[in-house]
């Protein structure tokens, strides 16, 4: 609850974004969003890379200063509009239909069309669309609403921590790996919405898109600590409903007892 | 769950590292380090490859395509916004 105070405590979603997307590319050097494999072959390159993947090489030299409107209007379909698809991944994980998500995409699209001005090209202009679109999403529609969190993360959270530690005893297995793979998209998308939003939030952003975790925090205008135990937390819920629903499905991952099947989404179903 | 104690003393420890490996918000030393650990230890190996598994379950299961009309809606409200010169 005092997640989502702290967010709504940010003014126009609009005024935030220029001096945090001007702190995009510091202290990456010491992080890096590739593959840890890849990153451990070639040390030095991929933090910076990584930050500016999503600019077309075209955009950094832009005059702000000379450029017309209508060429900013171009310019803005050219680079922005590419990113329709992964912003509406993005609003499904946080509207709660297709014609929300749609609302909420072209709500945000339509703010940063018209902050555009404030964009600073060459800097990532995917995750500046994305903190927009969270912004337009805490700020306007889930305030529209009028409806509380629809999650009470602390109370969630201690019982699933319970949870994760029964399934701890018990040890998982590689099969289980192999379980969790055959699950249809439908089980996975139910337990991300099952998981509080602001955890559902940080491991879209990670796993969906890699970001890292100072992305992430911009992003969603929270401290990296706060992204990282979101992550480890939201997680750790995702992977014990996982469990569950591939032991619902019937798929075996274990001999040893197992946790009753279905526990979990019969509360959050109530 | 794993009860090597090469990443770290509890449970809790042990996942973070493996959440910071797979997410890449490492140090050169500390990514060596780890992946150094998990070639030898099948436990945590295990643990990091089950995280892997999700992580990819996550990204297929979300990368939806917007609805077709959803583009075109934009830019026709983009169109109708008088742009402001700053």
């Amino acid at each position: 609850m005092t997640l989502l105070k702290d967010r709504e405590e940010l003014l126009d979603p609009v005024l935030v974004l220029q001096p945090a997307s001007r702190k995009v590319t510091v202290d990456l050097k010491t992080m890096s969003t590739m593959d840890p494999a890849a990153a451990a072959t070639y040390p030095a390159a991929g933090a910076e890379d990584a930050v500016d993947d999503a600019s077309p090489s075209g955009d950094v030299g832009v005059d702000l200063e000379t450029e017309t409107p209508e060429q900013r209007r171009l310019r803005f379909e050219r680079d922005a509009m590419q990113y329709v698809d992964q912003l509406y991944s993005a609003a499904m994980r946080m509207a709660r239909n297709p014609s929300d998500a749609e609302d909420l995409v072209q709500e945000a699209y339509t703010k940063a069309f018209s902050a555009f001005h404030q964009y600073k090209p060459g800097t990532n202009l995917k995750a500046w669309l994305y903190r927009i679109l969270t912004n337009t999403y805490i700020n306007l529609y889930r305030k529209r609403q009028r409806e509380p969190l629809q999650s009470n993360s602390d109370t969630i959270e201690d019982w699933q921590l319970a949870r994760a530690e029964s399934h701890t005893s018990a040890g998982l297995r590689s099969a289980e790996a192999e379980a969790l793979d055959h699950l249809p998209d439908s089980d996975v998308k139910k337990a991300l919405q099952a998981i509080p939003e602001e955890f559902r939030l940080a491991v879209y952003f990670a796993d969906v898109e890699g970001y890292a975790y100072k992305e992430i925090s911009e992003i969603m205008n929270t401290p990296i600590g706060t992204v990282m135990s979101r992550l480890h937390r939201g997680r750790r819920m995702l992977r014990d409903m996982l469990a569950d629903y591939a032991a619902e499905r019937g798929f075996k991952a274990r001999t040893e007892d197992q946790a009753p099947a279905g526990s979990i989404t019969q509360e959050k179903q109530k | 769950m794993s009860d090597c104690q090469g990443l770290g003393d509890c449970d809790d420890t042990r996942m973070q590292r493996i959440y910071e490996y797979l997410d890449g918000a490492l140090t050169r030393e500390d990514l060596k380090e780890i992946k150094h650990h998990l070639d030898g230890c099948p436990e945590c190996a295990e643990q990091y490859d089950l995280e892997c598994v999700i992580r990819t379950l996550v990204k297929r299961s979300c990368t939806e395509a917007a609805p077709e009309n959803l583009k075109n809606s934009i830019l026709e409200r983009i169109h109708s916004i008088k742009p402001v010169d700053v």
